[in-house]
């Protein structure tokens, strides 16, 4: 339509304040980039680089105005928001869930390590650490005593030796105290060589003398090697081997069993036909997803419709006291949202609840299909409705009085002036507020978890309950089996996704034209 | 611009420069005598430990004496919730702790992903332990971390509304309806099920009826292939719960929940109640005499078998002070000093033998829990067991609730088969 | 007189009635929690609404036992910050998307508003790996720290709220800048000195919103903040109620209640702004 003309007036104050700002930006980049440069994180420093650049250039340059007041916003969407969500979604073309978190090598030296065993009838150990050089840095050995024969050893990487007695000196607790050569290291010097103690062993014929500690040291064995030859592992006790399953992200024996862990691989859209194709997931997604809707749309239309009408009540000069009145409607907003969710669950509790002795009632609130379904709507609503009335509070001072006066001169009744001017200007002004508030609710995780749980189940289907979300559901099924699922959950994430976002994109260019009558 | 560059320069270096100061000092520390009493802030090691909420808070208290016993700095971080996969995640990113604080049935997940290495206990160490304490910890024949408090269900009681301690269930249910029929309680029994149902504390009442989760593999361990849950046996017990449910006695009901089962016995709405060492503390402040004796077994049926829980340290496999952790899990947990000290600070029956020796004579409940631990068996380990409670409950709320026993088990057994896979 | 008072009632005296029905229904739940932060026993007890005693233990232990005061500072810094911050930012948004056309315009805020429907506790992995990362070259904006959870929530600046700000623009009349763009004033100058001033109603609403979401926000603070020392109120409070079963209900309640304070001081405080923020010369031009 219209730019701001590029030719305004310069003033001195916002030069200066131009400079300063970017001083700081330039600031910040030079203090990031020397973390980056340490570590040669070249890739890192260059996003960095041609970000400062790319922001040095547009508050220096006349042009691009809009961007001017909208980088600022963008970078922190993009780092905090975007990028995490694109993440997500990349994890839904893999197998990344528990048992499959990390790469192949750590699933490796974790089932090595976790095969390691004290080789039978193998002595246990005293140990002290020392060292021949500095106690920070000088090369480590074990000094190794059998408390059962009262044998003194030295361990190095090269093997086992004798410790000649009279060159040592034992501590009360059975541990070498000071032996002739040898620094030994104070547990504080020895909790500062941590990594390096735990990846000394000693090699001794049936495996190696390691550290239990830093005061033990045991012989043992690690049962289960890799090999890489076959891309298996090995038990050297059965001679069993699993192999690599690259598909799988896991060793597979030929019997079909798995060892864990396993490691992350790519599944391509498995995961996204497992959607479509798995009963559970498709079975009730159906009548859930009604529901859904029904939740999502019934919370913001009730939570909107009391808002608003308190905010209309409140509206009026002459109602005294109209400031307490603003601040005690406001408290529901003001405590933290899930203790009183968890106190709503307790009021709904049927011999116990509030609401059934208060009204002395004896119905089954959260029990039932359809009292449930209306008990989470009105938490719902509860917790929601400061929110609308806040915003709508706001709205309203925009909209000139002298409208909804001249209305009702016109004759209209109270109803019509608000229905035919308050309602449509606060709409103009609401709608994507509303859109926004039903894309929360569509997935509004804690309003219903912590409430029913997604309960009540019929006793015939304990996996999809009356008040289950398809958030909720997903959560079940995505984290209820052995372990969570990641991959999976993102997968479902991204269908909820589209629906919800298909659902918004259409209602907000329904609102197109409304927008452009009050532009 | 210049002079904020200039600034921002002088920053960098004096960042730089304090880093080598502080490195300068670490070497120096590094070089005090080894014979420097341990207080001295010679540490340069460094022990990370997180733990839930009330853990950190008492090992918090025990910081000082850690560092001086172990010559290190210690840090104790606390995640107040879902500390399981706030741990495994951060363990996977490499930026987990040394030290991880969980309960045993937490191993087989924390296995499956690589999180926690194996920790070896000498023999005398492990006779240290009572044999459910160290079954609880075991996985795979390999011992992962060391546990320091056991817990498990008992049946509390009102001891002014019921001096005896009932042998059965069905007599538990006697004494109860004839408390509520004299206007003396309102309810027969506080046991929570809730809306969702609570596998936890029906277990000890599903075993009795003959019920099972898991079968046992030769080695001892559970065997997720023969699941109990839809079996006859499962049925059978189920149909002893549902006699007890809202369609029967009445003696367990929907609307009792982890809520308000506690609070209700503390105000002496019901006589018994069915609950661990944790309601203990809220039942002496609101000033009931109240006695604990081993959840009851249905007179003709199988014992009663609670749950028996651990609190463990474990050791984490992607921790950078590996051995400091290894020597603090290992050597030191195993001496009774700070079981002790933790008890002190936190009343749980500690799981070492020693420990609980000493402080049992101050505390006579400790022996009574124990001793209804007696027919316990350690909550499974195995990640299978996450697919069991969801289904498992909702199955028991549905009984509960009068609803047809072998559809609500039928639907259970496929739920909990299916997410098993 | 009986004339004058039918007109008050149905003026005046009707909106009191529903003011106080409304009221009802807001209080209802927190009579609850206020019954079970002065009930000695700390339960949350489900058997009645009149406490069992009245006592304040439960604040004492509160202040005394826990980090409380601490987590209280370190919620009112972070809120604080990011709720300005916040609102600076998306009303620099707003202003564009209300007042310039250009290319992208429409698409920018469909995909602001979109961007916020992903569901939210999916990404917690991802941002957990991105902050060891960020914690390992930075750590001043790392875990642990206020500086990297405001910018993380900042993140989340651009969106709803900002939408909220360009709806309330597009009411004021475009004469009024305008006219100042003719006179020769700068966008910047145009944005700065009319633009607002005029919008503070919404700049304090928003401002509430975003405090309040900040101040109960869980789900990330949760993961992030790991010490004590540097715990937000909801963590730290969370922390009382999780793995104990009920048995800190009662301070858990207390702490709820005082968490409410600063929530409602602030609105008290920005109240004016919201309903007298703007005069009607202003809007005129």
């Amino acid at each position: 339509m219209r730019t701001p003309r590029t030719t305004s007036p310069v003033s001195v104050t916002g030069l200066v304040v131009k400079a300063v700002l970017l001083g700081v930006v330039a600031a910040i980049a030079l203090w990031a980039a020397f973390p980056l440069i340490e570590a040669r994180a070249w890739v890192g420093l260059a996003i960095l680089l041609v970000t400062t650049a790319g922001i040095s250039y547009l508050y220096l340059s006349r042009r691009h105005v809009p961007a001017k007041y909208l980088v600022p916003g963008t970078l922190l969407l993009l780092a905090f928001q975007v990028f995490p969500v694109l993440y997500t979604v990349s994890t839904a073309f893999t197998n990344f869930g528990d048992g499959h978190r990390g790469s192949k090598q750590d699933a490796i030296e974790s089932i090595q390590t976790g095969s390691v065993r004290q080789v039978p009838d193998s002595a246990e150990y005293t140990l002290s650490i020392a060292t021949t050089g500095d106690p920070a840095t000088g090369p480590l050995v074990f000094l190794l005593r059998d408390p059962a024969t009262d044998q003194l050893f030295v361990g190095d990487p090269d093997g086992l030796s004798p410790l000649p007695a009279e060159d040592v000196t034992v501590g009360l607790d059975g541990r070498i105290r000071e032996a002739a050569g040898y620094t030994i290291l104070s547990v504080g010097q020895a909790g500062a060589r941590s990594q390096e103690i735990t990846e000394l062993a000693v090699p001794t014929d049936r495996g190696a003398i390691l550290a239990s500690g830093l005061s033990r040291a045991y012989e043992g064995r690690a049962l289960r090697a890799y090999d890489p030859g076959c891309d298996c592992i090995v038990d050297a006790d059965t001679g069993q081997r699993w192999y690599a399953d690259p598909e799988q992200g896991s060793f597979v024996a030929e019997t079909g069993e798995e060892l864990v862990p396993g490691w992350r691989v790519n599944v391509g859209w498995r995961n996204f036909t497992r959607v479509l194709t798995d009963d559970r997931v498709s079975g009730p997604f159906l009548s859930t997803l009604m529901w859904n809707f029904a939740f999502a749309f019934g919370s913001v239309f009730c939570s909107f419709a009391l808002g608003v009408f308190i905010a209309l009540v409140l509206h009026s000069d002459r109602l005294r006291g109209r400031t307490i009145y603003r601040m005690m409607l406001v408290l529901p907003y003001a405590m933290p949202a899930f203790a009183m969710l968890l106190v709503w669950r307790d009021m709904f509790n049927t011999d116990f609840g509030l609401i059934n002795r208060l009204f002395g009632w004896d119905v089954d609130w959260l029990g039932t299909p359809w009292t449930a379904r209306l008990s989470v709507i009105l938490v719902n609503t509860w917790l929601g409705y400061p929110y609308m009335f806040l915003i709508t509070l706001g709205a309203l001072q925009a909209i000139p009085r002298e409208l909804t006066e001249a209305a009702r001169i016109d004759g209209a009744g109270p109803w019509h002036a608000f229905r035919r001017v308050t309602l449509p200007l606060l709409l103009v002004a609401l709608t994507p507020l509303l859109i926004a508030s039903f894309a929360y609710n569509f997935n509004n995780f804690n309003a219903v978890f912590l409430v029913t749980g997604g309960g009540p189940f019929p006793a015939d289907s304990p996996l999809a309950g009356a008040t289950d979300l398809l958030i909720t559901y997903t959560y079940r099924l995505a984290f209820g089996g052995s372990g969570a699922q990641y991959g999976f959950a993102a997968a479902v994430s991204v269908y909820i996704f589209l629906i919800v976002a298909l659902v918004s994109a259409i209602t907000f260019r329904r609102t197109r034209q409304q927008e452009e009558v009050f532009r | 611009m210049r002079t904020r560059k200039d600034a921002a320069m002088r920053a960098g270096t004096a960042t730089g420069m304090a880093l080598v100061l502080a490195l300068g000092m670490a070497a120096c520390g590094g070089d005090d005598d080894s014979d420097n009493p341990p207080e001295t802030p010679a540490a340069t090691g460094e022990l990370v430990i997180w733990g839930d909420v009330n853990r950190a808070e008492v090992l918090n208290q025990f910081k000082a004496q850690i560092e001086a016993d172990l010559g290190v700095t210690v840090t104790i971080e606390e995640i107040a919730e879902d500390q399981q996969t706030t741990f495994v995640t951060a363990a996977q990113q490499g930026a987990g702790p040394d030290v991880m604080i969980g309960a045993h049935d937490w191993i087989g997940n924390l296995v499956q992903n690589g999180t926690i290495d194996p920790v070896q206990l000498t023999e005398d160490q492990l006779a240290g332990f009572p044999q459910v304490a160290i079954d609880a910890v075991t996985f795979e024949g390999q011992t992962y971390g060391v546990p320091y408090a056991l817990e498990n269900l008992a049946l509390i009681r009102n001891t002014d509304l019921a001096p005896e301690a009932p042998a059965t269930v069905e007599e538990l249910v006697a004494t109860g309806q004839q408390l509520q029929d004299d206007g003396e309680v309102s309810e027969i029994l506080c046991l929570q099920v809730g809306d969702q149902g609570d596998t936890y504390h029906i277990y000890p009442w599903y075993t009795s009826g003959g019920g099972y989760l898991f079968g046992t593999t030769p080695d001892g361990g559970w065997d997720p292939s023969d699941l109990g849950v839809g079996t006859d046996e499962s049925k059978a017990a189920f149909e002893r719960i549902r006699e007890l449910g809202e369609a029967g006695v009445g003696a367990l009901k929907r609307s009792i929940s982890g809520d308000n089962a506690i609070p209700m016995f503390a105000e002496g709405e019901c006589a018994f109640l069915v609950s661990g060492p944790w309601a203990v503390n809220d039942i002496k402040t609101a000033g009931i005499n109240y006695d604990i004796s081993p959840v009851p077994p249905f007179e003709d049926g199988e014992p009663a078998q609670p749950f028996v829980g651990a609190q463990v340290f474990f050791v984490a496999s992607g921790g950078e002070n590996k051995a400091v952790a290894q020597e603090f899990v290992v050597n030191y947990l195993t001496s009774p000093e700070l079981a002790v000290a933790l008890y002190e600070i936190e009343p749980r029956p500690p799981a070492l033998t020693a420990a609980l020796q000493q402080v049992q004579g101050e505390d006579p409940d400790l022996a009574k829990f124990l001793a209804a631990a007696e027919n316990g068996v350690p909550m499974p380990s195995i990640p299978e067991m996450a697919a069991i409670w969801g289904p498992f409950g909702t199955a028991e709320a549905a009984i509960v609730g009068g609803a047809d026993v072998d559809e609500a088990v039928d639907a259970a057994a496929e739920a909990i088969s299916e997410q098993i896979g | 007189m009986s004339g004058a008072r039918l007109a008050w009632w149905r003026e005046v005296g009707w909106r009191h009635i529903v003011a106080v029905l409304a009221i009802g229904f807001a209080l209802f739940p927190i009579v609850f929690v206020v019954s079970a932060a002065i009930n000695p026993l700390g339960t949350l007890s489900s058997t009645g609404i009149v406490p069992t005693g009245a006592s304040g233990d439960n604040f004492v232990e509160l202040l005394t036992d826990t980090s409380f005061v601490r987590w209280f500072v370190n919620s009112m810094l972070i809120a604080s910050v990011a709720s300005a911050a916040a609102v600076f930012i998306s009303v620099l948004a707003a202003y564009v998307f209300s007042r310039m056309r250009f290319r992208g315009r429409r698409a920018g805020m469909l995909a602001l508003l979109l961007i916020q429907m992903f569901p939210q506790f999916l990404a917690i992995v991802t941002l957990f790996l991105m902050f060891t990362t960020i914690t390992d070259y930075w750590p001043a904006i790392g875990f642990n720290t206020p500086t990297g959870l405001i910018l993380l929530y900042l993140g989340g600046a651009l969106g709803v709220n900002t939408w909220l700000t360009k709806g309330f623009l597009d009411t004021i009349p475009k004469e009024i800048d305008e006219s100042a763009t003719v006179d020769g004033a700068s966008h910047a100058q145009v944005f700065f000195r009319i633009m607002l001033p005029l919008v503070t109603p919404i700049l304090a609403v928003t401002a509430l919103l975003v405090f309040i979401a900040t101040i109960n926000e869980f789900l990330i603070a949760n993961v992030f903040l790991t010490r004590d020392s540097s715990k937000t109120l909801t963590v730290g409070m969370y922390g009382l109620i999780a793995g104990q079963r009920n048995a800190n209900f009662g301070i858990f309640a207390a702490g709820t209640l005082l968490t409410a304070i600063p929530t409602v001081l602030v609105f008290q405080f920005l109240q004016r702004y919201i309903v007298h923020g703007l005069t009607a010369g202003a809007v005129k031009g």
